[in-house]
């Protein structure tokens, strides 16, 4: 068969698989089963056909564009390590799958439980046949995944739910690190294929981000294969059902670690940092974990710890810099897999047929179940490493490796050997412990159920895992020796030392050792065993090293504390922090990227200050900081104040020779002024004073703090200001308009001549929102009723009552009438002067200040003032003519209509014509047809202006009647007759 | 510069322009509630709109003498934006009719907003730019408050025109500042004023604020308080609509912004994205963690996920760029989904936004328990969903411009980020619940299914979404 369908069956058939078992009814125990047992064969089969090539140290490849624009293709890759793993996936998965089929109770969703499984069986079969590095890593997540619902798979139990969360935190955790060591890994070399990489070690070893990528897989590693300090995810994943503890947390998911560490073993071992960080790694987590299996009372918790403590050995086997040591860590997982495999069955057989897994209940079950404690007899005697078994010859392999070892300093090398026995040694008292425990003494009472022998077919794979575990003990070189060597060599390559797999090496140092463990190990047994037997609470020395507990509280700080302490730094609900902090921000950004660029005044020289000027700006500024200090309190003060600074810029642009601007700005000044005055009567009252809640000093803290940076802001645009005024201006605009008003426009106003010709478009449409904003506002406030509490008279009204109605002489309602009298009577004088002053201003505008807007604008403020002054009844009814929508839409027509006009003399739109007119009294007059827009415009502004005054002034008249609800609409006139009372 | 007016390559905008104003007149004399009739209209203006884009070509033109530019890159954006409004304004459907919010202005509204974002993205002028970008703000702060009876919703519109006014400002000061020392507002004019010479100090500050503007808009640290409020106090569906579409015209414009004008100061911005990147990520990450409202929740969510977007910023390089166009059309499409499921959250006719009221969903609503954990699983980039596709991008992007450590930043803030997505997968699957949601309408549904089956299959099939946004990087910055 071809490389390519080789893999990729191996590979996506077990996912294939797992979605039609996914879609078997809930009951199928039997036919998922089958389908699981029939599919985990046929990958065996398929990883038995490539024998043949990788054999001859040939590789499998195959190569499929996925992400191309990524350089992300899906390759497969089977080399000789990469086939014995498979192997093993394949062939212990096909055995778990028989044994689960007896395990699982018929009431579980069988199905979906083979689902998982089978789905973790390609997820793991990917992992071990990536070639890519990136491939890898998502594998390695998927692994992680399905580990988490595989343990989870009882999620009704609340220790399945904890166990698979803490699982699936550290492993995922650390998936993502290597995924980010992978992603360093694979910039190092520049590629991801994972060939290019482990034919680059040098380069690899001499780079400066080596130690990056090597901590961040390391890290990797070390959480999948529950390497200490990470090590405590392993005993609580014993929640998962038992096939799921013998397959993934004896023979696959745990070896993945180790297979990705002897996997860039070639290019990434050999230096200080591997040696530090994996082999001390794996020398702690070698003697820790064989120390706690002692104490262990729970069957699957002695077993997990020893997992723990051999996967620590393989792990030291790789952190020592020695190609033996490698041969030795993959022989070594070859045969943990195979005896921890059988146990962790055995174990479940126990669960299953009593009831219980605690070693201090079980008793005497060499009576009722002889063949399985025999069984679990040679499988844990090969786990102890009693000679003839494979656990012995690797063991003796270690032994000679931890003899010999060049570890980086010296006191490590030393204490290497004697950690070696000592974990030897306790290996024993655990063994001897689970075999002596539960087989013999006194025959069982008081179980769950009554133990008896379980199915044979559920025996039948205990059976052929202990069997491969004698005869590769027996005869290590005719069984195993071929495949080991072809993994070894797909690693090492030419550089696989020679070896020999032999039972008997003569007598030597490793076979004393082993011999001095064996016997110390008895007697520890020996000692602990009558206070084992009453159970202790946790290991001596190290109880109170609760890693779960460390973890748990590890992730209380991380996830609650740190995120709440962070979010109560980085966040609040509150506007004014909010807008503060991004002020802050933008002065800083703004102040540093000066000060860091070096921004200094520019070439111009500034003119000199006119002290009279700078008094007035002094003025301005009070007035300025005054209007934000009272902003809070006094709405009315601080408006003032606003307008007073109004003013001042307007003086200052009469100063710097800017009379259009200072012309627009007054009266822009004045009309909005008045318009917020009449929209702060009818907002609520404001408090006077800062609450109460706090001291005043507080309050007053925050306020001048708010001052500082309030000040700080202003001071840097007023810096940034300057600065840029005192440079050379490159060419912008205004010279462009400089020289053509004239000569194109027809007029010297530059102002009005951008505004009514050159952009005399964006004007129609700026006056065309004039007008929908100024519709808007009346339609808003259409419907707008008070405040309460802003119903009720003025203070001064009521005083200006009372005072009344202590007089009998007055009228009542005589204080309306008798309002401003002096006042009234000089604004209605005024007004026909403004009006004139307004035709002025219009008619010069092309040429010299003024201008529609302007022109506008001075009549709004002359109406206006009649309201203010005269009340809005006793104006509305004189002046019938205000008709403000009328008024805007007769200003949008006219603006309009010019420019369409250009059409009619085969110009484009908006093209205007000039010439000089000779009237009567006035003179020569500028007739441009942008007058006539420029009179479209000073009818919109006098109209738009109007209505917003008229929304906000009748609410008056409508406050006064809005006492019962019933209020009828205001009507589309702004003709109030029926009002009654006065004020505006 | 040659002024030509070219008005036909902005076809799609203008008939988008006219069609919102065409349906509102709809809207206003329609007899009875026309809020169906609004929103089908709306739809179609969108895909209408929708097939104008892509029947127009990948350019590169320009309009309006300069102002406007359709390339490839915005083409992608628009596709991208549009799609976003639709599930927008699809899961407002029934949402806004029993809430009793559904009036017909609100398809208006995000059809006004969506015209600003199309504008944002073709922006060839901070002009154009800034009146894209406004028009979508305003509709946008209206959006928030639609609820206008509920207190929280006018508060959240209100804040979000407050913050957002001042960042506005920020924007526009910087832009004056640009142009003031560079003498033009067009992005080439810029591009090539900073390219002659050793770029003067104030395009830098100018830069500098420019930045920080779009950084609000994009909801990055330390612009992104506002974000958690709005987002809570919005109705669902806006929400919905703000952490999509506004997102992916953002930082289109980030993009276009940051490669064009400012190419030439790379190395100045490089250290804002980098900055503001790692802090979003940081603040993303943790801050989420605490929440029980999982509105709440997903406005941390976005902040940090517009992390993860900045790092392909930040590379600065097209195989950067393209990285944040994956990983924003993804990003579109399972965080539409996840509000999918959040605007299904309905106990007893009234919405619920706390995280423990999905608990026990596994059992109640097993199909969209499963839709949400694989949002879940892909927003915190688990493989083989699309989420993580989206964060291998901008991460081997990052790496192969150098900038490691950012990446490994990237990956260790999703490690703490899957901390709270997986909760909700707990919270759904193992914890025991009370009550079970109400019916979800077939709007929400088809959202769910369409865009959780899009999440699933992006593995299968990712070529065309690569194959487009690599087109649209080149477009950007290869010439």
């Amino acid at each position: 068969m071809p490389d390519g369908i080789v893999l990729a069956c191996l590979v996506g058939l077990p996912f294939v698989a797992a979605i039609v078992a996914g879609l078997l009814p809930t009951r199928a125990r039997d036919t998922a089963s089958m389908l699981a047992g029939a599919v985990a064969l046929v990958c065996l089969g398929l990883v038995w056909s490539a024998y043949g090539t990788v054999s001859g140290g040939g590789v499998l490849r195959a190569e499929l564009p996925w992400m191309p624009q990524l350089g992300l293709s899906i390759v497969l890759r089977m080399d000789g390590f990469a086939w014995l793993f498979a192997g093993l996936i394949t062939g212990i998965g096909a055995l778990v799958v028989l044994y689960a089929r007896y395990y699982m109770s018929a009431e579980d969703p069988v199905p979906r439980f083979f689902s998982f499984l089978l789905a973790f069986m390609g997820a793991m079969t990917g992992l071990v046949l990536s070639g890519h590095l990136v491939q890898l890593a998502l594998f390695w997540e998927l692994t992680s995944f399905l580990s988490f619902l595989l343990i989870g798979y009882w999620h009704h139990t609340a220790a399945a739910r904890d166990g698979a969360r803490m699982a699936l935190t550290i492993t995922a955790t650390g998936g993502l690190s290597l995924f980010a060591g992978v992603l360093v890994l694979g910039h190092i070399v520049g590629s991801y294929d994972l060939d290019v990489v482990l034919a680059a070690g040098d380069t690899i070893r001499d780079h400066p981000l080596y130690i990056v990528a090597l901590i961040l897989i390391v890290l990797g590693a070390l959480t999948k294969s529950a390497q200490f300090p990470f090590h405590f995810w392993l005993p609580h994943a014993m929640a998962a059902p038992t096939p799921v503890s013998a397959y993934l947390h004896s023979a696959t998911l745990v070896k993945a670690g180790v297979f990705l560490l002897a996997r860039l073993w070639p290019v990434m071992a050999g230096t200080d940092a591997w040696a530090w960080t994996v082999g001390l790694a794996g020398l702690i987590t070698m003697l820790i974990g064989a120390y706690i299996a002692i104490f262990q009372n729970d069957l699957k918790g002695l077993l997990a710890y020893s997992t723990i403590s051999h996967l620590g050995l393989i792990t030291l086997l790789l952190g020592l810099k020695s190609e033996l040591a490698l041969i030795a860590a993959i022989f070594h997982t070859m045969n943990h897999a195979a005896f921890k495999c059988s146990l962790f069955m055995a174990a479940g057989i126990i669960d299953h047929e009593t009831g219980t897994r605690d070693i201090r209940r079980l008793s005497g079950l060499n009576g009722p179940m002889p063949f399985t404690a025999r069984l679990a007899l040679v499988a844990a005697a090969a786990m102890a490493g009693v000679p003839l078994l494979n656990g012995f010859i690797s063991k003796e392999m270690f032994f000679a490796e931890a003899l010999s070892a060049t570890a980086p300093v010296h006191p490590l090398l030393n204490v290497l050997p004697l950690a070696a026995m000592l974990a030897s040694a306790f290996s024993v008292v655990y063994s001897l412990r689970f075999i002596h425990g539960v087989f013999f003494g006194s025959p069982p009472t008081d179980l769950p159920r009554t133990p008896h022998e379980p199915a044979t077919w559920m025996r039948f794979p205990v059976e052929i895992l202990v069997l491969t575990c004698i005869m590769v003990g027996v005869l290590p070189a005719a069984t195993v020796g071929p495949y080991l060597d072809i993994a070894a060599r797909a690693v090492l390559g030419d550089a696989t030392p020679y070896y020999s797999l032999a039972v008997w090496h003569g007598v030597n140092l490793p076979l004393l050792m082993s011999v001095v463990a064996m016997a110390a190990g008895v007697t520890i047994y020996l000692i602990l065993q009558r206070r084992l037997r009453e159970g202790m609470d946790g290991p001596p020395l190290i109880r109170h090293l609760d890693a779960q507990r460390l973890f748990e509280r590890a992730m209380v700080t991380l996830s609650w504390r740190l995120a709440r302490t962070l979010e109560r730094i980085a966040g609040t609900r509150r506007l004014q922090p909010q807008l503060r902090l991004i002020l802050i921000a933008a002065i800083v950004a703004g102040a540093g990227a000066a000060f860091v660029r070096g921004v200094g005044p520019g070439n111009l020289v500034p003119a000199p200050i006119d002290p009279v000027l700078a008094l007035l700006w002094v003025v301005g500024a009070a007035c300025a900081l005054g209007a934000a200090w009272q902003a809070k309190f006094h709405r009315l003060a601080a408006t003032i104040l606003l307008g007073g600074v109004g003013l001042v810029v307007c003086v200052t642009f009469v100063w710097f020779s800017a009379p259009d601007l200072a012309l627009t700005q007054l009266t822009v000044e004045i009309v909005t002024t008045v318009l917020l005055l009449l929209g702060l009567r009818w907002l609520p009252k404001r408090m006077q004073s800062s609450s109460a809640r706090e001291p005043e000093v507080l309050g007053r803290t925050r306020r001048l703090r708010d001052l500082a940076i309030a000040t700080a802001a202003g001071g840097c645009m007023a810096m940034l200001a300057y600065v840029v005024m005192t440079r050379t201006p490159p060419e912008l605009l205004a010279q462009h308009f400089l020289a053509r008003a004239y000569l194109e426009g027809g007029g010297t106003n530059v102002v009005n001549v951008i505004l009514v010709d050159f952009r005399g478009f964006d004007t129609l449409g700026e006056i065309f929102v004039v007008g929908v904003v100024a519709l808007t506002t009346f339609a808003l406030l259409r419907r707008f009723r008070p405040a309460a509490d802003s119903v009720e008279l003025p203070e001064q009204q009521r005083d200006q009552l009372e005072a009344d109605e202590a007089r009998h002489a007055r009228d009542d309602g005589r204080h309306v009438a008798d309002w401003l009298l002096v006042p009234f009577t000089l604004t209605r004088l005024l007004f026909p002067v403004m009006l004139v002053a307004a035709a002025f201003l219009l008619l010069r505008g092309h040429d010299l200040p003024g201008g529609g807007f302007s022109a506008g604008m001075v009549v709004a403020i002359a109406i206006i003032l009649q309201y203010i002054v005269g009340g809005t009844e006793w104006t509305e009814d004189r002046l019938s003519l205000l008709r403000p929508p009328a008024w805007i839409g007769t200003g949008l027509l006219l603006a309009a209509g010019t420019g369409v006009a250009a059409w009619a003399f085969g110009l484009p739109f908006m093209t205007s014509y000039f010439s000089y007119a000779d009237l009567p009294v006035l003179g020569k007059v500028p007739m441009a047809s942008a007058l006539i827009f420029d009179i479209g415009v000073f009818v919109l502004v006098v109209g738009a202006t109007l209505l917003m005054l008229i929304a906000l002034a009748h609410q008056s008249v409508r406050g006064r009647r809005s006492t019962p609800r019933t209020l009828p609409q205001a009507k589309a006139s702004p003709r109030v007759a029926d009002a009654v009372g006065g004020g505006g | 510069m040659t002024a030509t007016m070219n008005w036909t390559i902005a076809a799609p905008e203008l008939v988008l322009a006219c069609a919102a104003m065409a349906i509102l007149m709809v809207g206003v004399f329609a007899r009875r509630d026309a809020w169906t009739m609004v929103s089908m209209l709306s739809f179609g203006a969108l895909l209408g709109t929708a097939v104008l884009v892509i029947a127009g070509g990948q350019g590169p033109a320009v309009a309006f003498s300069g102002l406007f530019v359709v390339d490839g890159f915005a083409v992608f954006a628009k596709v991208l934006i549009l799609l976003a409004a639709g599930l927008g304004l699809l899961l407002a459907l029934d949402w806004h009719q029993r809430e009793g919010i559904a009036r017909f202005e609100y398809p208006i509204i995000v059809l006004l907003a969506t015209l600003g974002m199309m504008m944002m993205v073709s922006a060839n002028d901070l002009m154009s730019l800034y009146v894209g970008l406004e028009l979508s703000s305003l509709a946008l702060y209206i959006a928030a408050s639609f609820a206008r009876d509920d207190l929280r919703s006018t508060e959240a519109g209100l804040k979000y025109f407050m913050l957002g006014a001042l960042a506005s400002g920020m924007l526009l000061y910087g832009a004056s500042l640009t142009y003031g020392y560079a003498g033009t507002t067009r992005f080439a004019g810029i591009a090539e004023a900073l390219g002659t010479a050793p770029a003067s100090a104030g395009l830098v500050v100018g830069l500098c604020f420019i930045a920080a503007g779009l950084a609000f808009k994009v909801s990055a640290v330390p612009f992104h308080m506002w974000t958690p409020d709005v987002y809570e106090g919005a109705p669902t569906p806006v929400t919905a609509f703000f952490s999509i579409a506004p997102k992916v015209a953002a930082i289109a414009l980030f993009l276009r912004v940051m490669t064009g004008p400012f190419a030439p100061v790379i190395a100045q911005w490089q250290q804002i994205i980098i900055l503001i990147s790692a802090a979003s990520m940081l603040v993303g990450a943790f801050a989420a963690i605490g929440q029980t409202n999982v509105k709440r929740l997903m406005a941390y969510s976005s902040i940090g996920h517009v992390g993860y977007a900045l790092i392909g910023l930040a590379a600065g390089d097209e195989a950067g760029i393209r990285a944040v166009l994956v990983y924003m059309a993804i990003y579109v499409v399972m965080n539409a989904g996840a509000f999918g499921c959040i605007v299904a959250m309905r106990k007893g006719g009234k919405a619920t936004e706390r995280i423990e009221d999905l608990a026990g969903l596994g059992s109640t609503a097993p199909m969209m328990a499963l839709a949400m954990a694989v949002f879940m699983f892909s927003m915190a980039g688990i493989p083989p969903l699309a989420g993580f596709f989206g964060k291998l991008y901008v991460f081997v992007a990052a790496v192969q411009a150098g900038l490691w450590p950012l990446a490994i930043l990237g990956v260790l803030a999703s490690v703490v980020s899957a901390f709270y997505y997986l909760r909700i997968v707990k919270v759904m699957y193992f914890d025991a619940g009370d009550v079970a949601l109400d019916a979800r309408p077939a709007s929400i549904s088809f959202v769910v299914a369409a865009t959780g089956a899009a999440t699933v299959l992006f593995a299968a099939l990712p070529a065309p979404l690569l194959g487009a946004a690599a087109m649209a990087a080149r477009s950007l910055v290869g010439g």
